[in-house]
């Protein structure tokens, strides 16, 4: 590549007279071409973007100042659209219930997927490549299998999971409600994620780990670091850019939770709304009662929460002054 | 290659681009011939349809129906969708009740289906149909929705259960005695009465019992009513029906699939609310109990009150899009009025049709070898004119959400607290819910 791009340069060579018009013309051909090129190849992503994404974007913003039933009819109304939803009960419980998810998120599933890692790391443990297709296989699977398979195995007396505990726990109820008891959703909401996600997440710590100098845990060991001091002092700060890697993806994904309670819990968001989730709250809004200005404004409300707490996370973390 | 001095890659991926933008644009989509393009969820209906509509086709030369099966909420989603932004709907299509109301939001010029009023009004089907079927279809005055059924619920019932407890059905009159029964019967965690769900109101469960007693979501001008006291009495009257310490109702939280069946089959419930179309499901899902079903009505809420409710229901509407109105009505009237079409659609589907002449049809006095010899339509035919009115508004669905909640809440305080207070509670409760669905009707700028 490089050297076709040196062509151009060519034309400032001697040439014979008789072929000096062909090569100013093809000279030309080659500048503009030159100078085009980069804009002709950006073009088809620019013109989608533009339509597909800042024209979205531009218009979600003006539609959080409407009422809408469709884009047919809209009626300006001002902040009305953001004053109901802060004090819409029911969004308060879909903001409750993301960030119970979320904390859930990480603090259970990244622990666990990191702790699954450093078991896959040891050298003494046989099968790695087994474990951790085993552990990672559950996100090969659609969330809505996942959804329809643990909305089955929570069910009420002929579900597993009930079956099991009952069969375990002597007076356990094989009529214990999972996703029928407000108090037990986000349990299995989360037990059902954590399934789903946690090898994901693991796949890239041991990616992180197995990036750490095996140096440093010999220099380590011969300083007489017991392993708690080896995780802290080597391993902790060697992962910590993958490790803030996966905190804010999962904090982001968490926050855009909405599959897997759609499937196992319908449009409703199950009972008392104990498995509605921010942008449930949007869907039921925007698609179900048709009112595109008050989901956009929620939508944007959202965005900005997001990306607050993601700079709060890389600023706690750290990783704002990049790579020092 | 001077003329293209990027590389084989880009060479190729512009080659691949044209070749493919050449393909696609010499293999157009094929247009569609169809005259009518029809939107069914159900596929019972698509089944009994597909056998019916070569009749029409060959009454009609030239026209073409294209039948297609739609998830129920990717209908309902799609077809929001589509109104609101003006896009290609189907002429025709079926809605679920729930879903109705939810297409009638914004002004009346922006309603997606045509007003079926005048038509039924000039060909005297208004008359001839159990008129309290158009009222889950009607808003603001028109008519949008052709129903399709009345689903009049009885009560299906394991005979060996009620014969080892010596429950006589026929002497069940009222909700009193079949809860007095009910007590012999339940075993908690093991066996119950009723299949009733405590935290669901859709589902034969509060919605069915509410309608039953005279409640409603909404009057007929749309105005929420979930808090009023025919509502305060029927969430007083269900609760302790699923919780508390004489509770008899009980439910594995599907209302079909595999999970049920068993539930029926083990007789986990010795009995269920059942409208006409789920005594299909029944005979497809616990098929182990062929013969062993019992079918009786709903008991009354007092003497001689009615002995039927509701639960579901389709409507037919014709879309403003439609480019043929006038075919599209001759179609829904050939799939909705004829009698012996109505006859043949109830021997595949036991729904009964709203149309009250048809019911004399024979068809629909056939014994039923799963119900042990029923007459499954002229055992739903008698209580159909009784069927209660459901009205509704573009926040139906809020106000189910609503209701599910105060349920909810109510159940627990129940649990914990009985009796004492409870009528306060619930009518508190049922206010805040139903001031959080006015507060959402308050917001309409329309």
């Amino acid at each position: 590549m490089s050297t076709t791009l040196t062509k151009p340069s060519r034309p400032t060579e001697p040439a014979s007279p008789g072929s000096r018009p062909t090569r100013a013309k093809s000279s030309s051909w080659f500048t503009a071409q030159h100078k085009l090129a980069p804009y002709v190849f950006v073009s088809p992503f620019v013109i989608m973007f533009s339509i597909f994404g800042i024209y979205p974007i531009i218009k979600s913003i003006m539609l959080a100042f409407y009422a809408t039933n469709g884009p047919k009819s809209q009626v300006y109304v001002g902040f009305s659209n953001f004053n109901f939803m802060f004090h819409h009960h029911d969004f308060q419980i879909a903001v409750r219930n993301t960030i119970i998810y979320t904390l859930c998120s990480v603090f259970l599933q990244l622990p666990c997927a990191l702790g699954l890692a450093i078991l896959l790391n040891q050298k003494w443990l046989k099968g790695h490549s087994f474990l951790r297709l085993a552990f990672y296989s559950p996100n090969l699977m659609g969330t809505v299998y996942v959804g329809i398979l643990f909305q089955q195995l929570f069910s009420i007396h002929y579900g597993l999971v009930n079956r099991v505990l009952a069969s375990i726990i002597p007076g356990f109820s094989t009529d214990f409600k999972w996703l029928g008891d407000p108090a037990n959703v986000m349990p299995a909401l989360v037990l059902t994620s954590l399934w789903l996600y946690v090898g994901y997440n693991m796949v890239y710590f041991l990616a992180g780990l197995q990036a750490v100098d095996k140096e440093l845990y010999e220099a380590a060991e011969v300083d007489g670091a017991n392993p708690w001091q080896r995780f802290w002092a080597v391993t902790a700060p060697s992962i910590k850019p993958i490790a803030t890697f996966v905190l804010v993806t999962s904090t982001i994904g968490s926050f855009q939770f909405f599959d897997l309670p759609y499937i196992m819990l319908g449009n409703g968001g199950g009972p008392n709304n104990a498995g509605l989730t921010i942008v449930m709250y949007l869907y039921q809004q925007g698609f179900i009662t048709g009112d595109l200005g008050y989901a956009s404004a929620v939508g944007w409300t959202l965005a900005i929460g997001v990306l607050a707490i993601s700079l709060l996370q890389m600023k706690l973390t750290g990783s704002m002054k990049g790579n020092d | 290659m001077n003329l293209f001095p990027y590389g084989k890659a880009a060479l190729s991926m512009f080659g691949l681009a044209v070749l493919s933008a050449g393909w696609i644009s010499l293999h157009p989509a094929p247009q569609k011939k169809a005259t009518l393009t029809y939107w069914t969820f159900s596929k019972d209906h698509y089944d009994a349809y597909q056998k019916l509509i070569p009749d029409f086709e060959a009454q009609h030369p030239g026209v073409h129906v294209d039948l297609e099966i739609v998830n129920n909420n990717a209908l309902a989603a799609r077809l929001q969708a589509a109104f609101l932004s003006d896009l290609d709907v189907p002429d025709m299509t079926e809605l679920e009740i729930g879903t109705a109301g939810t297409m009638f939001r914004g002004p009346v010029k922006d309603i997606g289906f045509i007003d079926l009023k005048p038509r039924l009004e000039q060909s005297g089907l208004y008359d001839r149909y159990v008129q309290s079927r158009f009222s889950p279809y009607t808003s603001r005055g028109g008519i949008y929705g052709l129903p399709q059924d009345v689903h009049p619920v009885q009560l299906v019932y394991n005979k060996e259960i009620f014969a080892k407890y010596g429950i006589d059905p026929d002497k069940i009159q009222t909700w009193d005695d079949f809860i007095a029964a009910g007590k012999k019967v339940t075993i908690p965690g093991k066996q119950y009465m009723i299949e009733l769900s405590d935290s669901t109101t859709g589902s034969g469960g509060l919605e069915t019992i509410m309608l039953q007693r005279g409640g409603s979501y909404f009057d007929p001008a749309g105005k929420c009513i979930i808090d009023s006291d025919v509502m305060v009495k029927s969430m007083e009257f269900y609760v302790p029906l699923v919780a508390g310490p004489n509770k008899i109702g009980g439910t594995t939280g599907d209302f079909y699939g595999a999970t049920w069946s068993k539930s029926v089959e083990d007789g986990y419930v010795a009995s269920m609310i059942c409208p006409d179309w789920r005594t299909l499901f029944v005979q497809r899902g616990p098929t182990k109990m062929a013969g062993k079903m019992g079918i009786m009505p709903l008991p009354a809420a007092v003497p001689g009150g009615i002995r039927t409710s509701t639960w579901g229901g389709t409507m037919l509407g014709i879309t403003k899009r439609c480019k043929d109105p006038d075919i599209a009505w001759q179609f829904a009237q050939f799939l909705y009025t004829d009698k012996a079409r109505l006859a043949k659609n109830f021997q595949q589907t036991n729904i009964l049709p709203p149309l009250k002449e048809a019911w004399s049809n024979p068809a629909f006095s056939a014994p039923n070898p799963y119900y042990g010899g029923a007459p499954l339509g002229a055992i739903y035919a008698k209580y159909a004119p009784s069927v209660p009115a459901q009205y509704t508004a573009p926040t139906i669905d809020t106000a189910k959400a609503k209701l599910g909640e105060a349920l909810i809440d109510c159940v627990k305080y129940y649990n914990d607290s009985g009796d004492k207070g409870f009528d306060d509670f619930v009518r508190a409760k049922l206010k805040e819910k139903a001031d959080d669905v006015r507060a959402f009707q308050a917001r309409n700028p329309y």
